[in-house]
């Protein structure tokens, strides 16, 4: 019995020493390729829980191609009130019970997991580099670990776990500069299958609701002030006035995104003179606001407050010819 | 008890009688073996040869497992041959068992041991969604503060809370339309670079 515990201990030191020497870029590259095929072309059906700050929320997520070679996809928030998004695609159907059923165009459907992780990953290479640390059990499966490290302090780590068999998402965690993980997703049930599951099939069958007309031009709008500053790698992707559904407070807004995260920043008059800088957190994601001078600025994203605040303290007025 | 037999067994403790009459009296007898067990361990603690941990009632705790011990596993009512062979086989079989179970307990000891090493993200939650004031540090809130103050300040957080809801939510829905701008950018990229 002794021996047996020798051989273990050497076993698990050799293969602690091996995942440590493994630290290639190449690796990491190949695992988040597969990543992506994966998650375009394998039918899957799966459950996975979001743990953010004091509270956890489980979804169960479908996907599958047909045979036309059409995706579909199923996302459902299965805590609280019914929270859908439905796939077929390009077109992203939405049930929630703030607004009626409405559908957009995109490739992608807005969930918990990051899209990038299903497109292109390579994009982020200017920002971020990608590293392969060794091997984890997860799920009940052995999982690679690839971390998404930014390459300046000023954003959030993203560690993954992949199935080695499938290249499939096991676990994802949203970690600070010092490794402290502020927000992760665990899956907890897998299953890989030949065809598409039953409810794509319905989904297939189902007419979703009509597509929501965005005028040209809405998104792309002159606003009144700047961003002067942003961490490295973002660009505006959606700048246009609107009212915020649960206050009607109107506020010219702009979103920019690095590929991986979203930041939006918002502008907005407001009834106090100065209010001193305060933020929320909701997992990672930060809600930041502050009043200068009459002008309300907010901030929110995946991004550490730091930044946020930078960000928020950028912001300058246009002065109008 | 008679004051006698206390002195009884305190001489059998310190060695000075060595009558065995006097030793099955003492262990039939259930005060009289508690007694000898305590005078053992005040010795052993004059001695200071205690050790660290006591589990003062190691015997009958053992008694209480045995006694308790389910005996299902071996019915009495008429052993047939092959339940006869079964339990020679399930009692040669149990020693091996149990080695082996206990092994690898000792495997994924050492395992988990490791682990805990390398591993360095528990699941841990972090503290619940609250307003910080920037840097962290909470004001000191002072008793000076006049009740009305109070009242409006906590009006000013409950109002602030509502303002950081809105957004956290308007953030979400932004996102959902924003993806159609992109939509185009990412269908030009698939057809100038198909995916590797």
């Amino acid at each position: 019995m002794k021996l047996l515990i020798c051989f273990l201990m050497l076993g698990s030191l050799s293969s602690s020493a091996w995942s440590a020497e493994s630290e290639s870029p190449e690796t990491a590259d190949i695992w988040l390729a597969r990543l992506s095929q994966s998650l375009q072309t394998l039918n899957f059906s799966t459950s996975f829980v979001v743990v953010k700050n004091n509270h956890a929320e489980p979804y169960h997520w479908f996907h599958g191609v047909t045979e036309e070679n059409i995706e579909l996809e199923i996302l459902s928030l299965l805590n609280g009130p019914r929270r859908d998004v439905l796939r077929k695609d390009n077109t992203i159907s939405y049930i929630e019970p703030e607004l009626p059923p409405y559908s957009v165009l995109s490739a992608n459907l807005t969930g918990p997991i990051p899209n990038i992780l299903s497109g292109d990953i390579h994009a982020l290479s200017a920002t971020y580099n990608f590293i392969s640390v060794g091997k984890s059990r997860i799920l009940g499966r052995s999982a690679q670990i690839i971390r998404i490290v930014p390459k300046e302090a000023n954003k959030y780590g993203h560690w993954l776990w992949l199935d080695e068999k499938t290249g499939l998402l096991l676990k994802l965690a949203i970690v600070t500069g010092k490794g402290q993980p502020l927000e992760q997703i665990q899956f907890t049930h897998l299953d890989i299958t030949e065809k598409p599951s039953e409810s794509l099939h319905q989904l297939q069958e189902t007419e979703l609701p009509n597509v929501v007309d965005i005028p040209q031009g809405y998104q792309q709008q002159k606003l009144s002030w700047k961003v002067n500053w942003l961490p490295a790698g973002f660009e505006q992707i959606n700048a246009n006035r609107h009212r915020i559904a649960a206050t009607k407070q109107p506020v010219e807004f702009t979103l920019f995104g690095d590929g991986l995260v979203e930041i939006s920043v918002y502008v907005t008059q407001s009834q106090e003179k100065q209010r001193s800088v305060d933020y929320v957190m909701d997992g990672a994601t930060v809600a930041l606001s502050q009043v200068v001078n009459g002008i309300e600025v907010s901030v929110v994203g995946k991004i550490p407050s730091i930044t946020a605040k930078q960000i928020a303290d950028s912001v300058t007025l246009l002065v109008r010819p | 008890m008679s004051e006698s037999k206390f002195e009884t067994v305190s001489s059998l403790v310190d060695n000075y009688q060595t009558n065995d009459d006097v030793f099955d009296e003492l262990v039939k007898d259930n005060h009289m073996s508690e007694t000898w067990q305590r005078y053992h361990m005040i010795g052993d603690a004059m001695r200071d040869e205690l050790p660290s941990s006591l589990n003062i009632d190691l015997s009958a705790s053992i008694a209480n497992a045995i006694a308790e011990e389910p005996t299902v596993l071996a019915p009495i009512a008429k052993p047939s041959f092959t339940e006869s062979v079964k339990a020679k086989v399930v009692q040669f079989a149990k020693p091996f068992g149990q080695v082996a179970i206990a092994a690898s307990a000792a495997g994924l000891m050492v395992i988990g041991v490791q682990q805990n090493v390398a591993d360095t993200d528990p699941l841990v939650p972090n503290p619940v969604v609250q307003t910080v004031p920037f840097g962290g540090i909470a004001e000191p809130v002072s008793l000076n503060y006049q009740q009305n103050d109070r009242l409006s300040k906590q009006q000013a957080m409950v109002e602030q809370q509502r303002r950081f809801q809105a957004l956290l939510q308007d953030h979400k829905q932004q996102l959902k339309f924003t993806a159609l701008a992109e939509k185009e950018e990412n269908a030009e990229k698939e057809v100038t670079n198909p995916v590797k």
